[in-house]
C-alpha cells in the first residue's frame, strides 16, 4: 500500500439491504448500507438494540445473505457465493466471535480451537491450537469441556478459535456482552492484542463505550441505516 | 479417519440420552423380524430334517377311492425295502346314545414306519390295536375321547364293527402330512374293517402307501418315474423332501406375513426414529451453525450426522438382533413342544441378516430427510434463533429417499415370496401413513383455528391445549402417526373378524343345510329319503350321486399345464351325474344333454371356474375315476354357488358316462337346529356306515381357525402398538422441557396446577382421540374392502371394537402425556424462567 494508490478495502458494502420474512410480513432490517473497511482498521458498530448492528456484522461475514446491494470481502462478492463457497471462504479469511461464545459443547477446548484448522486441512492443527490456547492463558484447561469452564474462559477459547487460522478479518458480536467487568476487560485486551499481533482487520459490535473508544472508527446505526455522522465517516 | 467421522465421534460423547427412543424403536422392529425369521427357519429346518417322520416314510404313493393295483404294488415292492398301507377316511364313532365325526386311520402292522406314536397308557401300537376277547383295539385323539366320554376299556362302534378303546393317542408322528381334518383321529388296524361296512364299494377313502427306500435313493428320479407311470391312474406322490407341503406353505406364508407386520412395526418405529433425530438435530442447530461459521461445508455436516446416525443404527440393530435371536432360543423348548410338527430352533444367520438389512434401510429412510435439512441451516441461526430446518431438502436427497424406499419395498416383496401381499402391505402402510399425516395436519389446523375463536374465550386451559396442538413444533403428527398405524391394524382386524363371525353365525345357517350325509349306498337311498320325508322337521332334502376323480388332461394336454395351480386340478374332486339340470340350476352357456342321452360322454362345468381356467364349450377333459380314464366333452356351463354350503359340484356328467361306476350318494338335509340331534341319532343308528357332517360343527371348526388367525394378527398389531407407545413416550418426553416452560409461565400468570393439568390432559386426549378416530375410519375401509372384494360378503360397521379403539387411543396418550406432566406441574416457575434467560 502506498499513499498515492489507496489499497482496495478489505470490506466494501454498497447499498446492502436485508429483509427477513416475519410472522406479520417482511421486516426490513437493513435499509441500504454503504461503507468500506480498510486493512488493519478497527471499526466499532454501535447503536440501540434492534438497529441492525449484528445483522450488518453477519452480512460482512457471509453468515447472512444480503437481499439487496453488494457485499465485497477481500475483493470477493459474498452475495454471489452459495452456502458452501461462503463456508470455504470463511475458513482462512475470517474469524467470528459471538456474545454467547458458541463453543461446541461435546468438544474440548483444544478440539474447538483445532476445528477450523482441521476443516481447512491443516496438518498440525492440534499443535497450533495448543499454542493459541496457551497464548490466551488457557494452557492448563485445554482438555476441559465448555461446560467445565467459566464464561470468561469460554470466551477466551472462542477468541483463540477465531484467531488460530490467522484470518484477515476478525468479526466480534458483543464479545463482552455476557461477561462481568473484569473478564470483559481481559477479553478486550486479548482481542486488541490479537489484532495488533496478527494485523487483522477488526469489526466489532458493542454497547460498551470504552470498547468503542478503543476503535479507530465508530459507525453508528439507527433503524437499519447509518446515522448521519456515520455517513460522513463511512464515506472516508 | 475422515473429518466427518472425527466430528461425529466427538459429538456422540454427549451420550445416548437423547437416543433412547431411537434405539428402542429400531431394536424392537429388528427384534420382531429377527425372531419371526428365526422361528420360521427353525420350523423349516425341522420339517426338512424330520421329513421322513412327518410323512411316515421316505416317500408316499396316495390313491383315492381304491387300493393300489398289482402293478403299483409290484413297483413299490421293487423300489422300497419296506411298505406300509394306511387307509384314511371319515366316519362316525358311535357309542350308546352319542356319536361324533372322526377321521379314521386304518393301519397295518408296519405303522408307523418312521417315528413313534405316543400312547397313554404307554403301550406298543401293535398291542393297542390287537384283537382281545374278540374285539379289535383302537386308539383315539384325547379330544374325541373326552367328547364321547370314553375311557380305556370302553367300547364304541365304527360302522357295524365294535372296537375297544385301549389308549389315547397323544402324539401321532405322521399327523402333519394329512393336513386339515374335520374330525379328530381314531387309529384302528385295517384287518378290523373287514366287517364294518365302511369301505364298501363307492365309499370315500384314501389309501397311503408309505415306503422306506434304500439309503442313497434318488428321490427326484423315483418321483419322475412314478409320476410318468402311474399319475394318469390317479396316483399322487409325496416324499420326505417336502413331507408336509401344506404346513410348509402355511408356515412360509404366516412367516412372511409376520415379517410384513414386523416391517409395519419398523414403519411405526420409523416415525419415532425420525422424530428422535429431528429433536436431536433441533438441539444441534447452534453446533451446526457454528461449524458453518468456522468453514464447514453442508456436505461435511451432512456426512458427520450421517455417521452419527449410522453408529446409533448399528447399536440399535445389534440390540434388536440379540433380542430377536435370544428370545426364540430361550423359548425354544416351549415352542418346540407346543407345535404339532418338529421344529429345530437355532441361530439363523440368514434371518438375522434379513432383519438387520431391513433395520438399516428403514433407519436410513427415516433419518435421511431430517439429516438432509442440516445442509439448509444458516449460520445466522446463531444470533437469530430458529433453525430453518423445516424447509424442503435438496432434490438429490428426495431422489435418494425414493430409491431407498423402492429398495426396501422391493426387497420385502422379493424376500417374502408373496409379492401381492408384500406390495399390498406396503401400499397399506404407505396409504395409512398418508391418511394419518393428513389427519394430523387437519387436526393441527383445526386446533389452531379453534384456539382463535370466541369459543375458547374465558377458557385458558382449553385454548392452551388447542394452541399447543396447532403450534409449529407440536408433537401431534408424531403421536397420530405412531399410535394411529397400530390402532388402524387393530381396528381392521376387529371389523373383519366381527363381520366374518357375523356372516358365519347368522347368515350361513339360515341358508345352509344342517347336515351332509355321505357314503349312502345306492340301495339305502330310498329308505333314507323315506325317513326324512316322514320327519316333519326336515324342510328340504337334496341328493346326488357322488364319485371322486382327478382331472388329468384338458384337450389332450396334462391338466396342470393348461390350468396351472388352479384348485380344481390340484387334487381329486367330487363328481356327480344327472339326467336333468335340476330346478335350481342355471345354464349360462351351451345346452344340457337330453334326459335319455346315451351318446359320447358330456360334462357340464361350473361357469366361474371354467372362466378362471380358460375353458371353452367343446373342450375335452379326461377324468380319472377309480383308476379308469374317462374323456368327455364340455357341452354346457352352469352357475354353482359354493357360498351357502349346499350341494355344489364343479363337474356334472351325463348318467350314461358313469353307468356301472361304483359310487355312493350324498344328501344335504335342511332342518332347524333343535331337530338336528334327533335326525343324527336316527340315521346313524339305522345305517352305521353313513357319515354325517354337521354343518354347525364344521362351521365351528372354521370359526375356530379364523379366530386363531384373528388372534395372531391382533397380537402382531399389539407388537406394532408397543412400538407406537414407545414413540408416544418419546414424544411426550421430548416435549417435557417445553411443558415445564409453559407451565412456569402459566403459573406466573396465575394458573392453578389443576388448570394446567386439565390443559395437558385435554391436549393428550384430543391427539389420542384423533389417532383413534382415523384408525377406526381406516379399519372400516379395510374391513369393507376385505368383506366386499375378498369374501364376497356384505359389510356392516361394528361399533363396539371401534369405541374400544378410540378409548384405547385416548387412554394411551393420556397415560404417556400425564406421566410426563408431573415434572412440569411441580417445577417452580422462578427457577425455570431464570434458566431460560
Amino acid at each position: 500500500m502506498t499513499d498515492s494508490v489507496p489499497a482496495l478495502p478489505v470490506l466494501a458494502l454498497t447499498d446492502a439491504r436485508l429483509t427477513l420474512a416475519g410472522n406479520a410480513g417482511p421486516v426490513e432490517i437493513l435499509k441500504g448500507i454503504s461503507l468500506s473497511v480498510h486493512k488493519g482498521e478497527t471499526v466499532g458498530l454501535v447503536g440501540p438494540s434492534g438497529s441492525g448492528k449484528s445483522s450488518l456484522l453477519m452480512l460482512m461475514g457471509g453468515l447472512e445473505r444480503a437481499t439487496g446491494g453488494k457485499v465485497l470481502a477481500l475483493g470477493q462478492d459474498l452475495t454471489a457465493m452459495d452456502e458452501d463457497a461462503l463456508a470455504r471462504f470463511r475458513r482462512g479469511n475470517m474469524g467470528v466471535v459471538f456474545q454467547s461464545f458458541h463453543l461446541i459443547p461435546t468438544m474440548t477446548a483444544l478440539e474447538n480451537v483445532a476445528l477450523p484448522l482441521e476443516l481447512a486441512g491443516v496438518t498440525d492443527a492440534f499443535a497450533r491450537a495448543e499454542a493459541e490456547l496457551t497464548a490466551v492463558g488457557l494452557g492448563s484447561r485445554m482438555h476441559h469441556y465448555p461446560s467445565q469452564m467459566s464464561g470468561g474462559e469460554q470466551q477466551r477459547v472462542a477468541l483463540a478459535r477465531a484467531a488460530v487460522p490467522r484470518p484477515a478479518i476478525l468479526l466480534a458480536d458483543e464479545p463482552t456482552g455476557n461477561l462481568d467487568g473484569v473478564n470483559g476487560q481481559a477479553i478486550m485486551d486479548l482481542l486488541f492484542g490479537l489484532r495488533d499481533r496478527h494485523g487483522a482487520t477488526l469489526v466489532l459490535v458493542t454497547h460498551a463505550p470504552e470498547l468503542a473508544a478503543r476503535c479507530d472508527r465508530v459507525i453508528r446505526l439507527a433503524d437499519g441505516l447509518l446515522a448521519p455522522e456515520a455517513l460522513a465517516k463511512a464515506a472516508e | 479417519m475422515s473429518l466427518a467421522f472425527t466430528i461425529a465421534r466427538r459429538e456422540l460423547r454427549g451420550g445416548l440420552r437423547g437416543f433412547r427412543v431411537f434405539l428402542a424403536c429400531l431394536a424392537l422392529g429388528v427384534a420382531a423380524i429377527a425372531a419371526v425369521g428365526t422361528l420360521r427357519t427353525g420350523i423349516q429346518q425341522g420339517l426338512a430334517d424330520q421329513g421322513s417322520v412327518i410323512l411316515g416314510g421316505d416317500a408316499e404313493m396316495r390313491f383315492t377311492y381304491r387300493t393300489a393295483d398289482a402293478d403299483e404294488r409290484a413297483y413299490m415292492d421293487r423300489i422300497a425295502t419296506q411298505v406300509s398301507e394306511v387307509y384314511d377316511f371319515r366316519s362316525m364313532a358311535l357309542v350308546q346314545d352319542d356319536q361324533a365325526l372322526t377321521q379314521i386311520k386304518a393301519v397295518d402292522d408296519a405303522w408307523p414306519l418312521t417315528g413313534a406314536a405316543q400312547l397313554d397308557p404307554p403301550i406298543p401300537v401293535i398291542e393297542a390295536l390287537a384283537v382281545t376277547d374278540g374285539l379289535p383295539g383302537a386308539i383315539m385323539d384325547p379330544v374325541l375321547i373326552e367328547r364321547l366320554s370314553l375311557k380305556p376299556g370302553d367300547t364304541f362302534r365304527l360302522g357295524t364293527q365294535e372296537f375297544r378303546l385301549t389308549a389315547a393317542l397323544t402324539r401321532e408322528p405322521d399327523s402333519a402330512s394329512t393336513g386339515f381334518t374335520l374330525g379328530p383321529r381314531t387309529v384302528v388296524h385295517s384287518d378290523a374293517l373287514g366287517d364294518s361296512g365302511l369301505l364298501a364299494s363307492g365309499s370315500m377313502y384314501e389309501t397311503r402307501y408309505r415306503l422306506v427306500l434304500p439309503a442313497g435313493s434318488d428321490l427326484q428320479a423315483l418321483e419322475e418315474q412314478a409320476e410318468l407311470t402311474f399319475r394318469d391312474k390317479g396316483m399322487r406322490w409325496t416324499d420326505s423332501r417336502n413331507a408336509a407341503p401344506g404346513i410348509e406353505a402355511f408356515v412360509d406364508r404366516i412367516g412372511s406375513f409376520l415379517v410384513l407386520v414386523g416391517l409395519a412395526g419398523l414403519a411405526v418405529g420409523g416415525v419415532g426414529i425420525s422424530a428422535a433425530i429431528r429433536s436431536y438435530l433441533d438441539g444441534k442447530v447452534e453446533t451446526i451453525a457454528t461449524l458453518k461459521t468456522l468453514g464447514a461445508e453442508g456436505g461435511l455436516i451432512f456426512r458427520s450426522y450421517l455417521w452419527q446416525t449410522a453408529i446409533l443404527s448399528v447399536l440399535g440393530i445389534a440390540i434388536g438382533l440379540v433380542l430377536g435371536a435370544v428370545v426364540p432360543l430361550l423359548a425354544a423348548p416351549l415352542i418346540e413342544a407346543s407345535l404339532p410338527f418338529p421344529a429345530e430352533i437355532r441361530l439363523s444367520p440368514g434371518a438375522l441378516l434379513e432383519s438387520a438389512f431391513y433395520g438399516a434401510l428403514s433407519a436410513l429412510i427415516f433419518t435421511l430427510l431430517p439429516l438432509a435439512r442440516t445442509e439448509r441451516i444458516r449460520p445466522a441461526a446463531l444470533y437469530r434463533g430458529g433453525s430453518g430446518t423445516r424447509t424442503w431438502p435438496r432434490k438429490r436427497y428426495l431422489a435418494a429417499l425414493a430409491v431407498l424406499s423402492v429398495a426396501l419395498i422391493g426387497s420385502a416383496t422379493w424376500l417374502s415370496g408373496i409379492p401381492e401381499l408384500a406390495l399390498g402391505a406396503a401400499g397399506g402402510v404407505l396409504g395409512a401413513l398418508l391418511i394419518l399425516s393428513l389427519a394430523a395436519l387437519g387436526l393441527r389446523k383445526a386446533a389452531r383455528r379453534l384456539a382463535r375463536t370466541r369459543l375458547t374465550h374465558g377458557r385458558p386451559a382449553t385454548r392452551a391445549a388447542l394452541a399447543a396442538i396447532g403450534a409449529p413444533r407440536s408433537d401431534a403428527t408424531s403421536v397420530v402417526l405412531s399410535l394411529g398405524l397400530g390402532l388402524s391394524v387393530l381396528a381392521a382386524v376387529g371389523q373383519i373378524d366381527w363381520n366374518l363371525r357375523q356372516a358365519i353365525a347368522t347368515d350361513l345357517p339360515t341358508r345352509a343345510p344342517a347336515f351332509f350325509f355321505v357314503d349312502i349306498q345306492p340301495d339305502q337311498l330310498d329308505p333314507f329319503l323315506a325317513m326324512m320325508d316322514a320327519n316333519p322337521a326336515v324342510t328340504e332334502i337334496e341328493t346326488a350321486p357322488m364319485l371322486r376323480g382327478v382331472i388329468t388332461q384338458i384337450n389332450g394336454k396334462p391338466a396342470r399345464e393348461v390350468a396351472g395351480d388352479h384348485w380344481v386340478v390340484r387334487g381329486d374332486r367330487g363328481i356327480t351325474y344327472a339326467a336333468t339340470p335340476g330346478p335350481k340350476t342355471r345354464i349360462t352357456a351351451g345346452e344340457f344333454w337330453p334326459e335319455d342321452y346315451t351318446g359320447d360322454p358330456q360334462i357340464s362345468f361350473a361357469t366361474e371356474e371354467a372362466e378362471e381356467i380358460g375353458l371353452q364349450l367343446g373342450d375335452t377333459m379326461t377324468v380319472n375315476i377309480l383308476g379308469r380314464d374317462l374323456t368327455a366333452t364340455i357341452t354346457s356351463f352352469r352357475e354353482v354357488d359354493f357360498s351357502n354350503a349346499g350341494m355344489g359340484f364343479v363337474m356334472t356328467l351325463d348318467p350314461a358316462a358313469l353307468t356301472g361306476a361304483p359310487h355312493t350318494m350324498i344328501a344335504t338335509v335342511y332342518a332347524p337346529p333343535e331337530a338336528e340331534a334327533q335326525i343324527l341319532k336316527s340315521v346313524t343308528k339305522t345305517w352305521p356306515n353313513i357319515t354325517a357332517i354337521g354343518i354347525r360343527e364344521a362351521v365351528d371348526r372354521v370359526a375356530e381357525a379364523l379366530g386363531a388367525i384373528a388372534t395372531a394378527t391382533a397380537w402382531a398389531a399389539a407388537g406394532t402398538l408397543i412400538t407406537g407407545f414407545v414413540v408416544l413416550i418419546g414424544a411426550a418426553a421430548a416435549g417435557e422441557r417445553a411443558r415445564i416452560y409453559e407451565s412456569a409461565i402459566l403459573k406466573t400468570l396465575g394458573a392453578t396446577r389443576g388448570k394446567i393439568l386439565s390443559s395437558f390432559a385435554l391436549r393428550s386426549a384430543l391427539m389420542g382421540a384423533a389417532a383413534g378416530v382415523v384408525a377406526v375410519i381406516a379399519g372400516g375401509i379395510s374391513g369393507w374392502a376385505v368383506m366386499t372384494f375378498v369374501m364376497d360378503s356384505t359389510y356392516r360397521f361394528e361399533p363396539v371394537s371401534a369405541i374400544g379403539i378410540v378409548v384405547g387411543g385416548i387412554l394411551a396418550t393420556l397415560l404417556a402425556g400425564l406421566f410426563f406432566a408431573l415434572r412440569p406441574l411441580n417445577a417452580r416457575p422462578a427457577g425455570t424462567l431464570r434458566a431460560q434467560d
